[in-house]
């Protein structure tokens, strides 16, 4: 009898992603792993946002780009502003005030926790993002503000790097994250859902996903998702560097968000095959 | 009114069957808290997963024109049921339950009702 071997295929060349690069894995910030371990205490201040730590736990996430507790607890009528305000001038601090809304029947403890927790990963999904400037720490004395509910360092890394993957997943291109968002008509575009109709609502060539987000009162991360389906569908695009004027022949125009690797020289495509394959090439690029 | 943590614990103590239970936000696919599940059945990639499932569904149901809510969605395994319940909190945060039971202890009309319960206690 005889066995026929068969030598395995040889690998097939391997494209070197880009982005796996910048996914840091093997944790988010090596300062924040090392403060956890030796259980410290005080503020981790980063380029995009700072996290409050307390016994080498984080009590508190701040971020420019994310709104923060009191945005999302009043946006939609959890809590009425006013009350939100008495409480902040009597207790000082956001912690206090939301501990003391909740005491006092104000506000739900179930609604205070699951926002405190939403706003603490979306400002900790900012503040660790990729940096091109090292962290400082600023060591405190005592237990900064005190919160019965600090968060695990291990479990906030976690997230963090599994929200960057999510994101990835959905549209490789991270520019319509931080860019001037413009709308992009394109024939026979999808049905966008509820969401990503406030979302789309309010493009207007200047706001950011930050801006929406604060607008909204909901969560950027949340936001992030939403902008970046909405790019993948080719709905929204970041704003052009340098818009070019337009031929008034072309009814519509069809805004291709530009690939990284691209330079930004490249010409402004607005053949609607042209566009449909350019991002077929993105998409297979990202697999 | 509930903080998360003794909502998931009354429904893992008080729902006959249940085996794991967690809350969860469908737009990141976070599980704001997760109990039991033990070390076969992680919870936190069964709520990242599950995120998928109540998209699909409400964006059918936005395709098909319904304007009805979604109370809950129902997944029969052989052994196994999940139930995920929606959360329509006040605040509209985007929020799930989800609820696993093993099929041959589990009243299902009886889970649903307490899910409900819960959910009502909770207050998001």
């Amino acid at each position: 009898m005889t066995t026929v071997q068969t030598t395995p295929p040889p690998r097939l060349p391997v494209r070197a992603k880009a982005a796996a690069r910048h996914r840091g894995w093997g944790g988010v910030s090596p300062m924040l792993t090392r403060l956890a371990e030796e259980r410290a205490t005080g503020v981790l201040v980063r380029e995009r946002g700072t996290l409050h730590l307390a016994g080498g736990r984080v009590v508190h996430a701040e971020s420019p780009a994310a709104p923060g507790l009191d945005v999302l607890l009043t946006a939609r009528g959890t809590l009425d502003p006013d009350t939100w305000r008495q409480a902040l001038t009597e207790t000082g601090d956001r912690h206090r005030a939301g501990h003391l809304l909740a005491d006092g029947g104000h506000l739900a403890p179930g609604a205070l926790e699951v926002c405190r927790l939403v706003a603490l990963y979306d400002a900790a999904y900012f503040a660790l993002a990729p940096s091109s400037s090292p962290g400082r720490f600023r060591y405190a004395g005592d237990d900064g503000p005190g919160c019965p509910c600090p968060v695990p360092v291990a479990a906030v890394e976690r997230e963090t790097l599994r929200r960057r993957d999510l994101l990835h997943r959905i549209w490789p291109d991270p520019a319509t994250d931080e860019a001037p968002l413009v709308r992009a008509h394109r024939p026979a575009s999808p049905t966008p859902t509820a969401r990503q109709r406030a979302v789309l609502e309010r493009l207007d060539d200047v706001r950011t996903a930050a801006d929406i987000a604060r607008d909204l009162g909901r969560p950027a991360f949340h936001i992030l998702v939403d902008l970046r389906r909405l790019a993948a569908a080719g709905v929204v695009a970041p704003r052009p560097r340098d818009p070019a004027p337009i031929p008034p022949s072309v009814p519509m125009p069809v805004p291709v968000p530009l690939p990284p690797h691209l330079p930004m020289s490249a010409p402004e495509v607005t053949d609607p095959h042209i566009t449909l394959l350019l991002r077929l090439r993105d998409a297979l690029e990202a697999l | 009114m509930a903080n998360t943590e003794t909502a998931l614990k009354e429904a893992l103590a008080s729902i006959e069957g249940a085996t794991g239970v967690a809350l969860v936000d469908y737009t990141s696919g976070m599980a704001l808290g997760t109990l039991g599940g033990g070390k076969t059945f992680d919870l936190n990639v069964a709520a990242a997963g599950n995120t998928d499932v109540v998209r699909s569904k409400m964006r059918t149901m936005e395709h098909l024109g319904l304007k009805a809510q979604i109370e809950d969605i129902l997944i029969t395994l052989s052994d196994q049921y999940h139930l995920i319940r929606l959360i329509s909190g006040r605040g509209g945060n985007g929020l799930f339950l989800y609820l696993v039971l093993d099929a041959k202890r589990a009243n299902l009309a009886m889970a649903r009702h307490q899910l409900r319960k819960i959910e009502e206690d909770l207050e998001v």
